[in-house]
């Protein structure tokens, strides 16, 4: 059998913003099925990263393949790319930082959003798909509410149950647990695990949270003025002792990492 | 100033890649014909109201300050055939325009650039859901159906409010003002009253999607997205129905 092609593999990309310096050079090859949590301070390229990777921002230079495929050489703007491009998406599920529901639908409707548009399926099957994800993520009777009526980290909940709907191969969660309470946070970790085991889905988490880190990671990067710091497995960065990463599991305002 | 020329020349590139997107859009699939059609309902009832009140004090005020010109010259009989020239040439096509501009426009691109704020056009790309399909398209196919429809009512509106100040108000004959009311109109009047309409709601569609696609820097961004849609697409429509005018009368319509 042919070994399976890594789910993320990342050569050498760089992006900037005028002379800002976003990521410089950044390497990684992430197996399929793996979870990985990538930390690092506020600002230091992260959801650029993830935005790179599902190609709504293209890197300076450098390559990204998602299993394989090479994602920066897709133009949006010639419509042969752009359908390869949108069937590659179709492999990623994503959790943005605020949930990005959409305003004018109920709750039941965005989770809906992607299976209506994707998959043929009966309004029966759909609702019980929507009612299944919505229950994994603890959400009970807000199928039809707004998304403004909801707390934020409800809102977040509804957007993971979106994320996963088309039970994508790929999950990209933009700082998942940022807005929510300890234990609901522990419960998406959970969650991410269980889907993880259940079908082998492959995580990319953003995250500042050490301890989720230390839940749910199998791979673990720390990314800090646009250049990766370390990169690889749990065991291995933890057993690394390498400065940037002990400051930050260590809440240290001492090191390399500088909040100014 | 060389800055300025250059953002201005990469606004008029990414305009006409945004038009090549749209024509795209328009004329290959995925269609959401559900989506123009809650769009068209939106503008409609958003759009309704505001159109009447604006196109009927204009019927009254053409039949109030013509119907004491005209008696003077014992004229008032043809008092209908300005009302409906007016009408049905100029203030219907201008007025119903000028408020699926301010309001069409300015919801559209408000709510595509609310949307683009708060990454629910990234949320749509991820979904391999073409924003400009999605969002921009229905818009506009809605202007331009919205448009002439409005402009329509705004007309029957116009020539009833007309009639009223005419014929009950002011003691205009009622045979009369019906005799003439179509003496100077024809039916390519209404065509190309209804014609200016479809390419103003296309002005409308386009440069709101285009403005509220471009949106940036949260809800200040939004209310400048929405703000210049209705300023540029009022100016483009006033200044075009003054070029279309012009070039009509110039051709004997």
């Amino acid at each position: 059998m042919a070994e399976q092609a890594p789910a993320i593999t990342l050569e050498r990309v760089c992006k900037s913003f005028g002379p800002n310096r976003v990521l410089h050079e950044v390497s990684l090859v992430l197996p399929a099925g793996k979870i990985l949590v990538m930390l690092g301070p506020s600002g230091t390229g992260k959801s650029v990263l993830l935005r790179c990777l599902v190609g709504l921002m293209k890197p300076d230079s450098g390559r990204i393949f998602i299993e394989g495929e090479d994602i920066t050489a897709l133009d949006e703007r010639r419509s042969a790319d752009r359908d390869k491009l949108f069937a590659l998406r179709r492999k990623f599920g994503m959790l943005f930082q605020d949930g990005a529901l959409f305003d004018d639908m109920c709750v039941g409707d965005n989770v809906a959003f992607p299976l209506r548009q994707h998959e043929k399926m009966s309004e029966t099957e759909i609702a019980q798909r929507v009612k299944e994800y919505l229950d994994a993520v603890g959400l009970k009777d807000v199928q039809r509410k707004m998304p403004a009526e909801l707390s934020g980290g409800m809102r977040k909940r509804v957007a993971f149950a979106r994320a996963i709907a088309l039970q994508p191969r790929i999950v990209l969660c933009d700082e998942p647990s940022s807005g929510l309470d300890p234990v609901m946070s522990a419960t998406l970790d959970d969650l991410i695990l269980d889907l993880h085991r259940r079908y082998n889905m492959t995580f990319v988490v953003i995250s500042h949270d050490t301890a989720e880190a230390r839940t749910i990671a199998s791979h673990i990067g720390l990314l800090y003025k646009g250049v990766l710091q370390t990169f690889g497995t749990k065991e291995q960065v933890l057993r690394s002792n390498g400065e940037a990463i002990n400051q930050f599991f260590d809440r240290s305002t001492k090191g390399p990492i500088q909040v100014l | 100033m060389l800055n300025r020329s250059l953002r201005w020349f990469e606004a008029c590139a990414a305009f006409v890649e945004f038009l090549c997107a749209v024509c795209r859009g328009l004329l290959t699939g995925p269609r959401y014909l559900h989506e123009t059609l809650r769009v068209m309902d939106l503008l409609i009832r958003r759009c309704l109201i505001p159109v009447g009140l604006a196109v009927a004090p204009v019927g009254a005020v053409i039949s109030l300050q013509g119907a004491g010109l005209f008696r003077m010259f014992g004229a008032e009989s043809l008092l209908s055939s300005l009302l409906a020239t007016a009408i049905f040439r100029e203030y219907s096509p201008a007025l119903a325009s000028v408020m699926v501009a301010a309001q069409a426009g300015s919801s559209i691109a408000a709510r595509i650039g609310t949307m683009k704020v708060r990454g629910q056009i990234d949320a749509l790309a991820v979904m391999s859901v073409d924003p400009i399909r999605y969002v921009v398209v229905p818009g506009l196919i809605a202007c331009v159906i919205v448009t002439p429809l409005l402009s329509v009512l705004t007309t029957l509106l116009g020539l009833l409010s007309g009639w009223f100040f005419a014929v009950p108000v002011m003691g205009v004959d009622h045979g009369s003002f019906l005799a003439n009311l179509y003496a100077q109109v024809s039916l390519v009047d209404l065509w190309v009253g209804l014609g200016k309409c479809m390419a103003f709601g296309t002005a409308v569609g386009l440069i709101a999607g285009f403005l509220g696609l471009r949106t940036s820097g949260g809800a200040a961004g939004v209310g400048k997205a929405a703000n210049d849609t209705v300023t540029m697409t009022i100016v483009l429509i006033l200044v075009a129905d003054y070029f279309v005018s012009m070039a009509l009368l110039r051709l004997g319509v």
